[in-house]
């Protein structure tokens, strides 16, 4: 995208006139980011209103750092570190973050059994499989924050390794292998659950 | 291609980066291996399922995502009120802290017709020496724990 919106006004022209005063600007910010933010938010911190209070903060955040974005830069790039760090802070305040203990059992290399299972792969279908989403929220709450960010960037919002470096301020390599290391625990929830 | 090199390009097939020529020969690979087969089951899982956990989540906080504006505009109205607050009190702070000092100025400056209660002739002063006629020097001794000031007054000021 490119921090621009092919339909409607592009971002860097909303920053500009909400910098002047124009805060009906910010609005079309919020509302054209807020269910992506939201999608991020509750992939880091799990809990739906937990989210929503993340995203509500990010975009208050934003609204009083906005004279510090770079113009030329992606807007969602600079909002997303903020919104990141906002459902990480959230994370480590709330008590659910020391209810998993971080392991490392996935690393090894047993191969589980074949089988035809087929996991479920919409909202609907998961939604009817109640035990399989809690495993997956369990298995994503025991990531460490970091390494949950990079799974939700990566696969909800699609973002590009080189984004997510930008955004999480760490080279392109650690994107991969908090990738590799996340993908790899949360296969094993599925595994698990499959296998049980 | 044996199996440890499979699971390689399994998470590069999920990340959507292995070539095609690879991908072809990861295929015909998992065809002929379940145990491969059913972790690429699995890796290829984590993305649509972690999508569709999202989805469920936002589905059920749909009407508060739709308030998120009101939401966000009380909260940026909230640190206005925040940012004035601290200023209006700024404000108050200087203007008392002037008021203090003018009064205290009002009430302790020494004038020429009345130094006390600051002038040494208020307390037991012992006049130590005298270095010049036009001016009296002044060794003020309050008690033994306290240190002693010297005063210089010349024509009558101190």
């Amino acid at each position: 995208m490119n921090g621009r919106e092919k339909d409607g006004v592009q971002d860097d022209a909303l920053i500009r006139a909400t910098l002047a005063g124009d805060e009906s600007a910010f609005r079309v910010l919020v509302e054209r980011y807020k269910g992506r933010a939201f999608g991020v938010a509750v992939g880091i911190v799990g809990d739906g209103d937990d989210a929503l209070d993340v995203v509500q903060d990010s975009f208050i955040k934003a609204y009083y750092k906005l004279k510090e974005f770079r113009f030329g830069s992606n807007f969602y790039t600079w909002f997303y570190r903020l919104l990141v760090n906002q459902a990480i802070d959230r994370w480590r305040k709330s008590a659910r973050s020391a209810e998993v203990p971080f392991d490392e059992s996935w690393l090894s290399d047993d191969a589980s059994p074949p089988d035809a299972f087929a996991y479920p792969r919409t909202p609907e279908d998961l939604a009817r499989n109640r035990e399989l989403g809690d495993a997956l929220q369990r298995a994503i709450g025991s990531l460490p924050e970091y390494h949950r960010a990079v799974i939700v960037l990566r696969e909800v919002e699609g973002m590009a390794y080189d984004e997510i470096a930008k955004t999480l301020g760490c080279s392109v390599g650690t994107v991969m292998s908090r990738l590799h290391y996340a993908r790899g625990k949360l296969k094993e929830a599925l595994k698990a659950y499959r296998d049980r | 291609m044996d199996c440890r090199t499979a699971h390689a390009r399994i998470g590069e097939k999920a990340d959507g980066i292995l070539p095609r020529d690879a991908g072809e020969e990861l295929s015909g690979h998992l065809s002929g291996c379940p145990s491969c087969a059913a972790e690429d089951a699995a890796t290829s899982a984590t993305g649509p399922l972690l999508r569709a956990l999202v989805g469920i989540r936002a589905a059920e906080k749909a009407p508060a995502l739709d308030a998120m504006w009101t939401r966000v505009r009380a909260g940026i109205e909230e640190g206005r009120e925040a940012q004035r607050r601290p200023r209006w009190i700024a404000r108050w702070v200087w203007l008392s802290a002037a008021v203090a000092l003018a009064v205290f100025t009002f009430l302790f400056y020494p004038t020429g017709a009345d130094r006390s209660p600051f002038h040494p002739r208020s307390f037991d002063v012992a006049v130590e020496d005298v270095e010049s006629e036009a001016g009296t020097v002044a060794l003020v001794d309050k008690g033994e724990d306290l240190p002693r000031v010297i005063w210089i007054i010349e024509d009558g000021k101190t």
